[in-house]
């Protein structure tokens, strides 16, 4: 039974109009909002064929809302699945395009493209472009930089010139900018900037790419989502019938554009409740999305605002870090422009006969190591810690959060060298791989159907768990040691005339069960070999129907279905093998699936208790652990705009170190805004702007870091030299205060 | 009489004087076609010249059942009535006074005779016309692939002709219609240039597509008195069945044709007008009515229980916005609502259901049917697969796709490529394999695989096969000497065939076929939809031969090499299936909800799949074209918005519905997912029309209402 708080109370007597809340890590705004929508749908406001729409991040928070609202109306005695939708921003424009693709210019039977493909297009035509423009690299490089000669320099400037075509691109997009209509307000002002040439011409080249392909991309999807709502007033009025209340979560997250479809959605006299916290807000750089938004939403006159300020998360020690690291930004950093970073409501601990008590205090489980350390050393004192702590709390969660991906690479080796298990959260996530891999691995089966091996192989694959069971472990590798050593497959799946195979084990007195077992994989698998003429997308979806019921599994299969199908297209003479080698890529994590992280499949740490989880900041957000360990508190990853510090988007080899991106993207919204005096500000200051956006970032990641935690905190920094160098880390000037605000407060307590 | 009693409604018609118009409406089941055959038989019966007979029909499929009564052995010999479609009358037409129109319509070469392009030779040409707009930029902003896009210009063309307005209008009236951003309407004026310039070659070279041949006839033949007299001395006698669905240039031609003959019968579906999309106009044809002598209502069905009519009132009614919404017991005894969590359940679930009926209720499989809005290729073989494990014979019937798309037809191309070295189109061991699943009887994909492996060579492309006694002992064994023995057979056959003369692409595939193919011991024996297949691809090829041969000569391009070529290319696209005249076997039925009705033949029991669907409600969108805004019930000058939209997919799920409850006789299985094929949940008009009855249900149960 859900037992409200006095806060959440308030926001569950919410009937109508406009509400925005703020809510502090681990206050429980996803149960609050899902019960929300469940008393409203019980509460009979809705007609048949209304719902409520709720939108919220990322697809594994759209399952968490389902199932905990389904578990809601079961609770009502209602129907669980019916009177409403839970989308992702992506999720809800599909919809929104999919009912009316012929608004968007749209055929019903458009594609999306991944990750992948976009990046083969940009890189295909940024390199055309370059060769096409000897003097771009001559007016931008720094004078002394010689990219024949250097071939790491030749390669990190093309790639970061893709990096800027797709920011371009995707803000481009987000401004409702098609290469059209920037090809006309360029030529209105009359302006030639080399840097918006390169940007226009590779979007140009790009949209004809994906038009050739009958495709669009995720950012397309949410364009073309607000055209089609501003293109036809009683498309748009249907949808405010079918959706009278609108709940979003993560609204610190929400872009310019996500604003202004749900604001057009829910109408002037809407009933939009937005929830979020704006010192979350970690996916600002290069979008419009900006905790801007939520905060002014907060402060509307006919916005009725709410804090969820109680949370049962963390032990108190974190909480008053975190308070500490708020208060100290607003009131004592020392640059005035990034003192908004981090906004109140403080966090408070649940207040007493909470259910959701509070972790007891232990001060002596924060520790925040202000020691110099090479990277080495910093993992090193890591591994160590954590393998003396597992050793002592294996039915506890661990995890190790840091900046970047490269950094946690690192540390998974050297934690397997110690021993000790690791669950990655990086681009694809395990359940990615797996599913990939056993598409995978029945592919190749049926490319060489000869080969045992193969066979045994998709046998395994698919009984992973019942494999590492007691109670199955023998007979399934019993099974496997038949299937693998049977040298004639054909006997087995399609046995002709006389005593067949599997009666031979009969008469050889092997175990009934394993006979059963292998008459069961028998069938599945002649399934297959009977649909291997299906077309490769329906084949998946066959072998999918098969063997996955979780919408997850399925919805990747999907997604999979669809990659592959588009392989097929592009390449038509490609067989059975060349799509299992395209499998191969996705599942060893070179190719993200576009929407399928780990975010998709839905993470719980506590599933994986006694072994590491290894994820970036950004991807355990909305996760806790017992113990975090945060690494990297360096100014290199978080800056705060001081003398010293410095940029990981600003590159040596470019001239005056600019920032090529913040000024290519400053100009672009520059001309989109009407703003041409804009165009003509110096070169340097976006550049300088953008530090300032990337800072105050940085500051909410690093709050976000220590939310994390519920019992113990450890905070360590590297100085970036196993080698020796021109320039060394310092530690952060957040963490320098924080630390130094531990010990105080330690030795405060101890007097 | 000899096969059932009719009701005395039905024997009024037949045995009404042969003289004057008559017009009977009913909706279907109500045995309105059946009482026209028993007319048509009586006619013939009463020494009325066959000949003089006209059956007109929408489409060829809906004239199967009067196809079947004049193929019937007892019946007197003679002439035939001509049983066709506005299109082909069209071209009956044409084809004797071509000389007479083709001077004044603007053809060059009037001197010569036309050719009738398909819509697959169409799309050819019409992909050889768009080509250089694309390289100058056309249809850069619209996300479609180019068939496609070939087949939307080509469509609107016939929409023009089929409606009855200018070609060059089309752009036009999309344009007027349009609210979205104002420049997106530069696609109607690009897609309209490519139809003028498709129009000016079809005159350049004498090409009739069917929008020229309907528009020559409607706007050239028709209105010439000398045609007219011929058409009129020809025909005595109208039936014009499933008149809802025919287009209005077609239903105007009738209005005036009508008091010419000496006895016309003119039958009306209430309720249908499925072939919306394609143009049908239901309103247009029910004008026919009051021009006519005679009306008469056809009401009681032959097929439904009351439980189903009143379940088929109460669906009307939901789905009708301002209608009473209320259920009757007896209606709830009509459906079952299966729900289940994901896809794969679903379809178990359904499988078993279908099982359970064959099995214990012994319910003949041919009585149930299995519909859903789409029936994809993984679907279809789920669904199959399952039936087929439970012992319940299936088969599917579903509109073809393209050619390319069929593995039958890849098969056949594949042996093709094989058998003709010198258009240097090489085939890999993998489409050897692909090939030998289908061809030989019985085999499986392991042994498939093997031969393929071994006796496959990629390089003697003169001797591509080897033989099979070249194969170790052991291998032979594995693979079977059955197995063996056939494929010898293939290997002397394709070997015969390369060292002889090389003939036309379709003649290689009709030998193929019969003296192989089609062998008992192969793959093709008994297998009704290879053989579909098959004649399909020997007609598309015979086709594209006629219209291209000429050029392609000129060329010194084979046309067997360039046919194969277009159908990588996914050019030669899609065909309209037609069903076999012959009745269906026993075995259940699994197609789409559309082609279903088309076949209309009622069963016992009907599983609606995924009711959760979108594809229950909604039209096929495409960008350059539209079916209500190029008919003739829309203001030219009008916008198309939601309002329209949402209205029109109403109508349509409506007439969907109600078209597919009046073709149950017990029971329909109503099966939704939470979770749809593609893992997402989809909550679609139709699943919360269910929702009301179930809510009505409900309250009726609970004593309520």
């Amino acid at each position: 039974m859900f037992n409200p708080r006095p806060n959440q109370k308030e926001i569950l007597s919410y009937t109508h109009g406009f509400m925005g809340v703020s809510a502090v890590p681990g206050s429980g705004k996803t149960h609050t909002l899902s019960r929300l929508a469940a008393n409203l749908i019980s509460s009979n406001v809705l007609d048949d064929n209304q719902e409520i729409l709720i939108v919220t991040l990322v697809n594994s928070a759209v399952d968490n809302f389902s199932s905990r609202i389904a578990g809601f109306m079961t609770e009502f005695g209602l129907l669980p699945d019916l009177g409403y939708r839970v989308r992702t921003l992506h999720g809800l424009a599909h919809d929104l395009v999919k009912e009316r693709p012929d608004l968007a210019g749209l055929s019903d039977r458009f594609t999306i493209v991944d990750e992948r493909e976009t990046n083969e297009i940009l890189a295909n035509a940024v390199r055309g472009w370059l060769r096409a423009h000897p003097g771009f690299a001559a007016e931008w490089l720094a004078p002394e930089i010689d990219l024949d000669s250097d071939s790491y320099i030749a390669k990190s400037w093309e790639s970061g010139l893709e990096s800027l075509a797709k920011n371009f691109i995707r803000q481009a997009k987000d401004l409702q900018a098609t290469p059209h209509v920037l090809t006309d307000a360029l030529a209105k002002y009359k302006i030639r900037h080399s840097l918006l040439d390169f940007g226009l011409d590779i979007y140009s080249a790009y949209q004809r790419a994906l038009s050739y392909r009958s495709a669009v991309d995720f950012d397309d999807l949410i364009r073309l989502a607000l055209l089609v709502l501003q293109s036809d007033p009683d498309y748009l009025m249907r949808l405010r019938h079918r959706w009278p209340y609108i709940l979003e979560d993560e609204a610190q997250d929400s872009s310019l554009v996500q604003e202004q479809i749900l604001t057009l959605l829910s109408g002037d006299q809407g009933n939009w409740v937005r929830v979020g916290d704006p010192n979350q807000a970690i996916y600002e750089t290069f979008t419009t999305a900006s905790p801007e938004h939520l905060r002014r939403f907060l402060r509307r006159g006919d916005v009725t605002a709410r804090d969820l300020p109680d949370s049962g998360r963390s032990q108190p020690g974190i909480i008053k870090l975190a308070n500490e690291l708020i208060r100290w930004t607003m009131e004592e950093h020392p640059v005035e422009d990034l003192q908004n970073s981090l906004t109140t409501p403080l966090i408070r601990p649940t207040p007493p006969g909470d259910p959701q008590p509070n972790p007891p205090d232990d001060p002596a489980g924060i520790v925040l190591y202000d020691q110099k350390l090479t990277p080495s050393a910093e993992i090193d004192t890591v591994v160590r810690s954590v393998k003396a702590w597992l050793a002592q709390n294996p039915d506890k969660t661990v995890a190790v959060l840091a900046p970047r991906n490269k950094r946690l690479v690192k540390m998974a080796d050297d934690l397997h060298a110690a021993g000790i298990e690791t669950v990655e959260l990086m681009n694809t996530s395990q359940s990615t791989r797996q599913t990939a891999v056993l598409l995978q691995e029945i592919l190749e089966m049926l490319a060489k159907p000869v080969d045992a091996l193969r066979l045994g192989k998709v046998y395994k694959g698919i009984n992973r768990e019942r494999w590492e069971a007691p109670e199955t472990r023998d007979l399934c590798r019993a099974v496997h040691h038949l299937i693998t050593r049977n040298p004639k497959v054909e006997d087995y799946l399609w046995p002709r005339t006389g005593v067949t195979w599997l009666e031979e084990l009969n008469a050889q007195s092997v175990d009934s069960a394993a006979i059963q077992e292998l008459e069961i994989f028998q069938q599945l698998a002649r399934g297959w070999h009977e649909a291997v003429l299906l077309p490769i997308d329906q084949l998946i979806l066959t072998i999918a129907q098969d063997l996955f019921a979780e919408p997850t599994r399925l919805a990747l299969a999907h997604k999979i279905a669809l990659l592959l199908e588009r392989s097929a297209q592009t390449h038509p003479e490609w067989h059975l093998w060349n799509f299992a080698l395209e499998l191969a890529d996705v599942a060893a994590n070179q190719r993200r699936l576009d929407g399928f992280s780990e975010e998709e499949i839905g993470f719980d740490p506590d599933q994986h208790k006694g072994k590491v989880a290894m994820a970036t900041i950004h991807k355990a957000k909305g996760l806790e652990w017992d113990r975090v360990y945060l690494l990297s508190a360096s100014n290199y990853d978080f800056p705060s705009a001081q003398e010293y510090d410095q940029y990981l988007p600003e590159k040596n080899f470019i001239r005056g170190k600019l920032n090529l991106e913040a000024e290519a993207l400053s100009r672009l919204k520059a001309v989109m805004a009407g703003d041409p005096a804009a165009l003509y500000l110096e070169e340097g200051l976006a550049t300088t702007q953008a530090r300032l956006d990337y800072c105050a970032e940085r500051l909410r990641l690093f709050y976000v870091g220590i939310t994390r935690a519920r019992r113990m905190l450890t905070v360590t920094w590297n100085n970036g030299q196993d080698g020796g160098g021109s320039r060394e880390n310092q530690a952060s000037l957040p963490f320098v205060h924080l630390s130094a605000y531990w010990k105080e407060t330690r030795n405060a307590d101890s007097r | 009489m000899d096969r059932f009693a009719y009701t005395p409604v039905q024997e009024q018609i037949i045995a009404a004087p042969l003289a004057g118009s008559r017009y009977i409406s009913g909706p279907p089941g109500c045995g309105k076609t059946s009482a026209a055959v028993g007319r048509l038989r009586r006619m013939i019966e009463q020494g009325i010249t066959a000949e003089s007979i006209l059956i007109l029909t929408p489409q060829r499929s809906l004239a199967a059942p009067y196809a079947r009564e004049i193929s019937r052995p007892d019946l007197p010999a003679g002439g035939l009535p001509t049983i066709v479609t506005l299109g082909g009358l069209a071209q009956r037409t044409l084809q004797l006074f071509w000389p007479a129109v083709a001077g004044s319509s603007g053809f060059r070469h009037s001197e010569l005779p036309p050719t009738y392009l398909t819509l697959e030779t169409a799309q050819y040409y019409m992909a050889k016309v768009a080509a250089p707009l694309f390289e100058r930029g056309y249809f850069e902003q619209l996300v479609i692939d180019r068939n496609r896009l070939y087949s939307q210009i080509l469509d609107n063309l016939n929409k023009a002709a089929v409606v009855g307005f200018a070609h060059t209008d089309i752009s036009r009236r999309l344009k007027n219609a349009w609210i979205g951003k104002p420049e997106q309407t530069i696609h109607y004026e690009q897609a309209q240039e490519c139809a003028n310039l498709f129009r000016a070659y079809c005159l350049e070279h004498n090409l009739l597509d069917y929008s020229l041949q309907i528009e020559l006839f409607a706007q050239q033949l028709w209105p010439s008195h000398l045609v007219r007299q011929y058409l009129s001395n020809q025909y005595r006698h109208l039936i014009y069945d499933n008149l809802e669905e025919d287009v209005p240039v077609t239903q105007d031609i009738i209005r005036e044709w009508l008091p010419a003959f000496d006895s016309s019968l003119l039958i009306f579906d209430q309720g249908a007008g499925y072939r919306a999309f394609l143009g049908a106009d239901p309103a247009n044809g029910e004008t026919l009515r009051e021009l006519c002598d005679q009306t008469g209502e056809f009401s009681q069905s032959f097929v439904t229980e009351p439980a189903l009519q009143e379940l088929g009132n109460a669906f009307s009614n939901i789905l009708r916005p301002k209608a009473e919404k209320t259920v009757t017991p007896r209606a709830l005894t009509g459906y079952s609502f299966a729900p289940s969590r994901f896809y794969p359940e679903m379809i178990d679930w359904v499988a078993a259901e279908v099982a359970r009926l064959v099995h214990e209720e012994g319910v003949p499989p041919g009585e149930i049917a299995i519909v859903s809005p789409f029936l994809s290729d993984a679907l279809r073989h789920s669904l199959m697969h399952r039936l087929l494990g439970h012992g319940v014979t299936a088969r599917s019937h579903r509109p073809s796709r393209s050619l390319r798309d069929e593995p039958a037809a890849r098969c056949l191309l594949t042996l093709a490529r094989l058998a003709h070295p010198l258009w240097n189109l090489p085939a890999t061991p993998q489409d050897v394999r692909a090939a030998l699943l289908q061809i030989i009887g019985d085999i499986d994909l392991v042994r498939a695989d093997l031969i393929s492996a071994m006796l496959f060579s990629q390089r003697n492309k003169q001797a591509p096969l080897n033989s099979f006694d070249l194969v170790k002992p052991e291998m032979q064994e594995r693979i079977t000497f059955s197995i063996g023995e056939r494929f010898m057979r293939l290997r002397a056959w394709l070997m015969d065939y390369i060292e002889s003369e090389p003939a036309e692409l379709d003649v290689f595939l009709a030998r193929l076929f019969g003296e192989l193919l089609a062998q008992p011991g192969f793959g093709f024996h008994d297998n009704y939809e290879a053989a579909g297949v098959t004649a399909r691809l020997i007609e598309s090829v015979q086709k594209f031969r006629r219209v291209t041969e000429a050029t392609l000569q000129a060329t010194g391009r084979s046309i067997g090499q360039e046919y194969l070529m277009m159908v990588a290319d996914g050019v030669l696209a899609a065909q309209y299936l037609l069903p076999a005249d012959e009745p269906p076997p026993d075995a259940v039925l699994v197609a789409p909800a559309y082609s279903f009705l088309m076949i209309n033949q009622p069963v016992r029991f009907q599983f609606w799949l995924d009711v959760g669907s979108l594809g229950w409600w909604e039209r096929l969108y495409q960008p350059l074209t539209h079916p209500h805004v190029l008919s003739r019930r829309w203001q030219p000058d009008k916008a198309w918005t939601d309002v329209d939209d949402f209205s029109a997919n109403q109508e349509t799920l409506q007439r969907l519905t109600s078209g597919l409850i009046a073709r149950c006789r017990e029971h329909i299985y109503l099966c939704a997912a939470r979770v749809n094929e593609r893992g997402t949940e989809e909550k679609g008009p139709l699943l919360y029309g269910i929702q009301s009855l179930l809510r009505l249900a409900r309250e009726l149960e609970a004593g309520h209402v």
